[in-house]
Protein backbone atom coordinates (compact mmCIF):
# COMPACT_ATOMS: atom_id res chain seq x y z
CA UNK A 1 0.00 0.00 0.00
CA UNK A 2 1.24 3.47 -0.72
CA UNK A 3 0.94 6.59 1.32
CA UNK A 4 -0.23 9.82 -0.22
CA UNK A 5 2.86 11.57 1.01
CA UNK A 6 6.05 9.78 0.08
CA UNK A 7 8.88 10.63 2.46
CA UNK A 8 11.84 12.32 0.86
CA UNK A 9 14.96 10.25 0.57
CA UNK A 10 17.60 11.47 2.99
CA UNK A 11 20.69 12.86 1.33
CA UNK A 12 22.97 11.36 3.92
CA UNK A 13 21.67 7.84 4.36
CA UNK A 14 18.89 7.40 1.81
CA UNK A 15 16.55 6.33 4.61
CA UNK A 16 13.02 7.66 4.13
CA UNK A 17 11.77 9.30 7.30
CA UNK A 18 8.49 11.17 7.76
CA UNK A 19 6.86 12.76 10.77
CA UNK A 20 3.06 13.01 10.79
CA UNK A 21 2.04 15.35 13.59
CA UNK A 22 0.68 18.71 14.64
CA UNK A 23 2.47 21.98 15.23
CA UNK A 24 0.82 22.31 18.61
CA UNK A 25 1.79 18.79 19.75
CA UNK A 26 4.73 18.71 22.15
CA UNK A 27 5.89 15.25 21.18
CA UNK A 28 5.74 16.16 17.48
CA UNK A 29 7.94 19.16 18.19
CA UNK A 30 10.36 17.08 20.28
CA UNK A 31 10.68 14.42 17.60
CA UNK A 32 11.27 16.94 14.83
CA UNK A 33 13.92 18.82 16.75
CA UNK A 34 15.62 15.56 17.73
CA UNK A 35 15.77 14.55 14.06
CA UNK A 36 17.10 17.97 13.09
CA UNK A 37 19.77 17.83 15.75
CA UNK A 38 20.79 14.37 14.62
CA UNK A 39 21.03 15.56 11.03
CA UNK A 40 18.37 13.11 9.82
CA UNK A 41 16.43 14.52 6.86
CA UNK A 42 12.70 13.98 7.09
CA UNK A 43 9.41 15.10 5.62
CA UNK A 44 6.92 16.73 7.93
CA UNK A 45 3.18 16.36 7.32
CA UNK A 46 0.95 18.50 9.50
CA UNK A 47 -2.27 16.58 10.05
CA UNK A 48 -4.28 19.77 10.57
CA UNK A 49 -3.45 20.65 6.97
CA UNK A 50 -3.81 17.12 5.60
CA UNK A 51 -6.97 15.47 6.97
CA UNK A 52 -6.75 12.73 4.36
CA UNK A 53 -3.38 11.65 5.75
CA UNK A 54 -4.87 11.65 9.24
CA UNK A 55 -7.72 9.44 8.09
CA UNK A 56 -5.33 6.95 6.53
CA UNK A 57 -3.12 6.88 9.62
CA UNK A 58 -6.16 6.35 11.80
CA UNK A 59 -7.06 3.31 9.72
CA UNK A 60 -3.52 1.97 10.02
CA UNK A 61 -3.73 2.39 13.76
CA UNK A 62 -7.00 0.53 14.10
CA UNK A 63 -8.96 3.74 14.69
CA UNK A 64 -6.86 4.93 17.62
CA UNK A 65 -4.42 7.60 16.52
CA UNK A 66 -1.83 9.16 18.85
CA UNK A 67 0.54 11.64 17.30
CA UNK A 68 3.22 11.90 16.24
CA UNK A 69 3.33 8.95 13.89
CA UNK A 70 6.82 8.52 12.52
CA UNK A 71 7.61 6.50 9.45
CA UNK A 72 11.12 5.09 9.26
CA UNK A 73 11.93 3.11 6.18
CA UNK A 74 8.80 0.94 6.24
CA UNK A 75 8.29 0.89 9.99
CA UNK A 76 5.51 2.88 11.62
CA UNK A 77 6.04 4.26 15.11
CA UNK A 78 3.07 5.74 16.92
CA UNK A 79 3.88 8.23 19.64
CA UNK A 80 7.35 6.78 20.13
CA UNK A 81 9.60 7.76 22.99
CA UNK A 82 12.87 9.39 21.99
CA UNK A 83 14.62 6.10 22.80
CA UNK A 84 12.23 4.15 20.59
CA UNK A 85 12.76 6.64 17.76
CA UNK A 86 16.50 6.47 18.14
CA UNK A 87 16.40 2.65 18.14
CA UNK A 88 14.35 2.63 14.95
CA UNK A 89 16.70 5.08 13.25
CA UNK A 90 19.70 2.94 14.18
CA UNK A 91 17.90 -0.22 13.08
CA UNK A 92 17.32 1.27 9.65
CA UNK A 93 20.76 2.80 9.30
CA UNK A 94 19.69 6.42 9.55
CA UNK A 95 22.00 6.96 12.53
CA UNK B 1 3.64 -5.26 7.58
CA UNK B 2 5.16 -3.29 10.40
CA UNK B 3 4.19 -4.16 13.93
CA UNK B 4 5.46 -0.87 15.23
CA UNK B 5 1.98 0.56 15.82
CA UNK B 6 1.55 -1.67 18.85
CA UNK B 7 1.63 0.45 21.94
CA UNK B 8 0.81 0.19 25.60
CA UNK B 9 -1.17 -2.68 27.04
CA UNK B 10 -4.14 -0.38 27.60
CA UNK B 11 -4.15 0.54 23.92
CA UNK B 12 -4.07 -3.13 22.97
CA UNK B 13 -7.07 -3.72 25.16
CA UNK B 14 -8.99 -0.88 23.54
CA UNK B 15 -8.28 -2.31 20.09
CA UNK B 16 -9.48 -5.73 21.16
CA UNK B 17 -12.67 -4.25 22.52
CA UNK B 18 -13.31 -2.43 19.26
CA UNK B 19 -12.61 -5.53 17.19
CA UNK B 20 -15.00 -7.59 19.27
CA UNK B 21 -17.71 -4.95 19.02
CA UNK B 22 -17.45 -4.90 15.22
CA UNK B 23 -17.75 -8.64 14.73
CA UNK B 24 -21.58 -8.92 15.09
CA UNK B 25 -21.97 -6.26 12.43
CA UNK B 26 -20.15 -8.29 9.78
CA UNK B 27 -22.05 -10.70 7.56
CA UNK B 28 -20.68 -14.21 7.24
CA UNK B 29 -18.34 -14.13 4.27
CA UNK B 30 -14.79 -15.02 3.24
CA UNK B 31 -13.80 -11.49 4.25
CA UNK B 32 -15.12 -11.99 7.77
CA UNK B 33 -13.33 -15.32 7.99
CA UNK B 34 -10.11 -13.73 6.73
CA UNK B 35 -10.32 -11.09 9.43
CA UNK B 36 -10.82 -13.78 12.01
CA UNK B 37 -7.77 -15.69 10.77
CA UNK B 38 -5.73 -12.48 10.74
CA UNK B 39 -6.76 -11.73 14.29
CA UNK B 40 -5.74 -15.23 15.33
CA UNK B 41 -2.39 -14.82 13.61
CA UNK B 42 -1.76 -11.65 15.59
CA UNK B 43 -2.63 -13.48 18.77
CA UNK B 44 -0.15 -16.25 17.91
CA UNK B 45 2.52 -13.66 17.14
CA UNK B 46 1.93 -12.02 20.52
CA UNK B 47 2.22 -15.32 22.33
CA UNK B 48 5.51 -16.09 20.66
CA UNK B 49 6.95 -12.69 21.55
CA UNK B 50 8.95 -12.75 24.81
CA UNK B 51 7.17 -10.67 27.41
CA UNK B 52 9.12 -7.82 28.87
CA UNK B 53 9.70 -8.02 32.60
CA UNK B 54 6.95 -6.40 34.51
CA UNK B 55 8.49 -3.46 36.30
CA UNK B 56 8.23 -3.67 40.06
CA UNK B 57 5.58 -1.61 41.78
CA UNK B 58 6.74 1.94 42.29
CA UNK B 59 9.06 1.84 39.31
CA UNK B 60 10.16 5.35 38.49
CA UNK B 61 9.71 4.86 34.75
CA UNK B 62 6.04 4.02 35.33
CA UNK B 63 5.61 7.23 37.33
CA UNK B 64 7.51 9.19 34.72
CA UNK B 65 5.16 7.97 32.00
CA UNK B 66 1.93 8.32 33.97
CA UNK B 67 1.02 11.30 31.83
CA UNK B 68 0.66 9.04 28.78
CA UNK B 69 -2.37 7.29 30.26
CA UNK B 70 -3.76 10.28 32.15
CA UNK B 71 -7.11 11.71 31.03
CA UNK B 72 -6.56 14.35 28.35
CA UNK B 73 -6.72 17.98 29.36
CA UNK B 74 -8.86 19.84 26.87
CA UNK B 75 -10.82 23.06 26.62
CA UNK B 76 -10.71 26.35 24.80
CA UNK B 77 -8.93 29.31 26.30
CA UNK B 78 -11.15 31.68 28.26
CA UNK B 79 -8.76 34.63 28.52
CA UNK B 80 -6.29 36.41 26.27
CA UNK B 81 -3.59 37.35 28.74
CA UNK B 82 -1.60 40.59 28.78
CA UNK B 83 -0.66 42.33 25.53
CA UNK B 84 2.86 42.68 24.18
CA UNK B 85 4.39 45.99 25.11
CA UNK B 86 2.88 46.09 28.58
CA UNK B 87 4.88 45.96 31.78
CA UNK B 88 5.12 42.48 33.27
CA UNK B 89 3.66 42.39 36.80
CA UNK B 90 6.22 41.63 39.46
CA UNK B 91 5.76 38.58 41.64
CA UNK B 92 7.37 36.76 44.54
CA UNK B 93 6.88 32.99 44.46
CA UNK B 94 8.63 30.00 45.93
CA UNK B 95 10.49 27.47 43.84
CA UNK B 96 10.48 23.75 44.61
CA UNK B 97 13.14 24.21 47.28
CA UNK B 98 11.08 26.90 49.00
CA UNK B 99 13.40 29.67 47.83
CA UNK B 100 11.77 32.96 46.81
CA UNK B 101 12.00 34.03 43.17
CA UNK B 102 10.97 37.51 42.07
CA UNK B 103 10.70 38.95 38.58
CA UNK B 104 12.34 42.18 39.76
CA UNK B 105 15.30 40.11 40.97
CA UNK B 106 15.85 39.04 37.37
CA UNK B 107 15.91 42.58 36.00
CA UNK B 108 18.50 42.81 33.24
CA UNK B 109 17.87 39.25 32.05
CA UNK B 110 15.41 37.96 29.48
CA UNK B 111 12.79 35.80 31.18
CA UNK B 112 10.60 33.17 29.58
CA UNK B 113 7.60 32.79 31.85
CA UNK B 114 5.76 29.54 31.15
CA UNK B 115 2.29 29.30 32.65
CA UNK B 116 0.98 25.74 32.51
CA UNK B 117 -2.16 24.19 34.02
CA UNK B 118 -0.91 21.41 36.30
CA UNK B 119 2.06 19.19 37.10
CA UNK B 120 1.67 15.56 35.99
CA UNK B 121 -0.92 16.33 33.31
CA UNK B 122 -0.39 15.27 29.68
CA UNK B 123 0.30 18.49 27.78
CA UNK B 124 2.34 20.00 30.57
CA UNK B 125 4.66 17.01 30.74
CA UNK B 126 5.35 17.34 27.06
CA UNK B 127 5.81 21.10 27.09
CA UNK B 128 8.26 21.27 29.96
CA UNK B 129 10.15 18.23 28.68
CA UNK B 130 10.43 19.90 25.28
CA UNK B 131 11.90 23.04 26.86
CA UNK B 132 14.26 20.91 28.94
CA UNK B 133 15.39 19.11 25.79
CA UNK B 134 15.99 22.46 24.12
CA UNK B 135 17.56 24.16 27.15
CA UNK B 136 20.72 24.97 25.18
CA UNK B 137 18.63 27.12 22.83
CA UNK B 138 17.42 29.21 25.77
CA UNK B 139 20.82 29.38 27.45
CA UNK B 140 22.56 30.51 24.27
CA UNK B 141 20.17 33.46 24.20
CA UNK B 142 20.72 34.28 27.85
CA UNK B 143 17.12 33.48 28.70
CA UNK B 144 15.94 32.29 32.10
CA UNK B 145 13.03 29.87 31.84
CA UNK B 146 10.56 29.79 34.72
CA UNK B 147 7.64 27.39 34.90
CA UNK B 148 4.64 28.46 36.94
CA UNK B 149 1.47 26.66 38.01
CA UNK B 150 -0.84 26.54 41.00
CA UNK B 151 0.70 23.31 42.29
CA UNK B 152 2.47 23.16 45.65
CA UNK B 153 6.25 23.29 45.97
CA UNK B 154 6.12 19.59 46.94
CA UNK B 155 4.39 18.63 43.71
CA UNK B 156 6.87 20.76 41.77
CA UNK B 157 9.79 19.08 43.46
CA UNK B 158 8.56 15.57 42.79
CA UNK B 159 7.54 16.27 39.22
CA UNK B 160 10.79 18.03 38.35
CA UNK B 161 12.79 15.15 39.82
CA UNK B 162 10.85 12.49 37.96
CA UNK B 163 10.89 14.29 34.61
CA UNK B 164 14.39 15.68 34.85
CA UNK B 165 13.35 19.33 34.72
CA UNK B 166 16.17 21.56 35.87
CA UNK B 167 14.73 25.05 35.45
CA UNK B 168 12.77 26.55 38.35
CA UNK B 169 9.11 25.68 38.82
CA UNK B 170 7.30 28.36 40.78
CA UNK B 171 4.32 27.68 43.01
CA UNK B 172 1.37 30.02 42.49
CA UNK B 173 -0.34 28.27 45.37
CA UNK B 174 -1.03 30.84 48.10
CA UNK B 175 -3.24 32.66 47.28
CA UNK B 176 -4.08 30.17 44.58
CA UNK B 177 -3.56 31.57 41.09
CA UNK B 178 -2.86 35.14 42.21
CA UNK B 179 0.04 35.64 39.80
CA UNK B 180 -1.85 33.94 36.97
CA UNK B 181 -4.68 36.40 37.59
CA UNK B 182 -2.26 39.33 37.35
CA UNK B 183 -1.06 37.99 34.02
CA UNK B 184 -4.63 37.53 32.82
CA UNK B 185 -4.43 33.76 32.44
CA UNK B 186 -6.32 32.31 35.40
CA UNK B 187 -9.22 29.94 34.72
CA UNK B 188 -11.55 30.49 37.64
CA UNK B 189 -13.91 27.66 36.81
CA UNK B 190 -11.04 25.12 36.56
CA UNK B 191 -8.72 26.20 39.34
CA UNK B 192 -5.65 26.33 37.12
CA UNK B 193 -4.14 28.65 34.55
CA UNK B 194 -4.22 28.79 30.80
CA UNK B 195 -1.24 27.43 28.90
CA UNK B 196 0.61 30.65 28.14
CA UNK B 197 4.13 31.86 27.47
CA UNK B 198 5.52 35.34 27.96
CA UNK B 199 8.95 36.61 26.93
CA UNK B 200 9.93 39.48 29.22
CA UNK B 201 12.95 41.61 28.36
CA UNK B 202 15.54 42.94 30.79
CA UNK B 203 13.49 46.08 31.39
CA UNK B 204 10.46 44.10 32.46
CA UNK B 205 8.47 44.65 29.26
CA UNK B 206 6.46 41.84 27.68
CA UNK B 207 7.92 41.36 24.21
CA UNK B 208 6.05 38.19 23.28
CA UNK B 209 2.77 36.82 24.58
CA UNK B 210 1.04 33.61 23.60
CA UNK B 211 -2.03 32.01 25.15
CA UNK B 212 -2.76 28.62 23.62
CA UNK B 213 -6.16 28.46 21.92
CA UNK B 214 -6.73 25.08 23.56
CA UNK B 215 -5.30 23.67 26.78
CA UNK B 216 -3.75 20.71 24.99
CA UNK B 217 -2.05 22.90 22.39
CA UNK B 218 1.59 23.72 23.02
CA UNK B 219 3.08 26.97 21.70
CA UNK B 220 5.20 26.52 18.61
CA UNK B 221 8.81 26.33 19.79
CA UNK B 222 10.25 27.89 16.63
CA UNK B 223 7.94 30.88 17.09
CA UNK B 224 9.09 31.23 20.70
CA UNK B 225 12.77 31.00 19.78
CA UNK B 226 12.27 33.58 17.02
CA UNK B 227 10.74 35.92 19.57
CA UNK B 228 13.70 35.34 21.88
CA UNK B 229 16.09 36.02 19.02
CA UNK B 230 14.47 39.43 18.53
CA UNK B 231 14.97 40.23 22.21
CA UNK B 232 18.34 38.62 22.80
CA UNK B 233 20.17 37.37 19.71
CA UNK B 234 22.56 34.49 20.33
CA UNK B 235 25.72 36.47 19.68
CA UNK B 236 24.70 39.06 22.26
CA UNK B 237 23.84 36.53 24.97
CA UNK B 238 24.86 37.45 28.46
CA UNK B 239 27.62 35.07 29.54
Amino acid sequence: MTMTYAPARGARTEVPVAVYGNRWCGESQMARRALQRAGVPYVYVDLDDHPDAEQKLRWLAGGLLHTPVIYVDGEWLMEPSMNELRSALIRHGAL
Amino acid sequence: MSTALAGSSSRWHELEQRFAALEPQLKESPVKESLSVLHALIGEAMRSTPSPEVPPAGDLAAVRNLFRSAPPMQGERVSDGLPEGSLAPDFALQDAQGQPVTLSGLRGRTVVLVFYPLDWSPGCSQQLELYQQESAEFESRGATVLGISADSIYSHGAWAAVRGISFPLLSDFTPRGEVARRYGVWRDADGFSERAVYVIDGDGVIRYAHVSPYLHHLPDLDELLDALERVQPKEEAIS
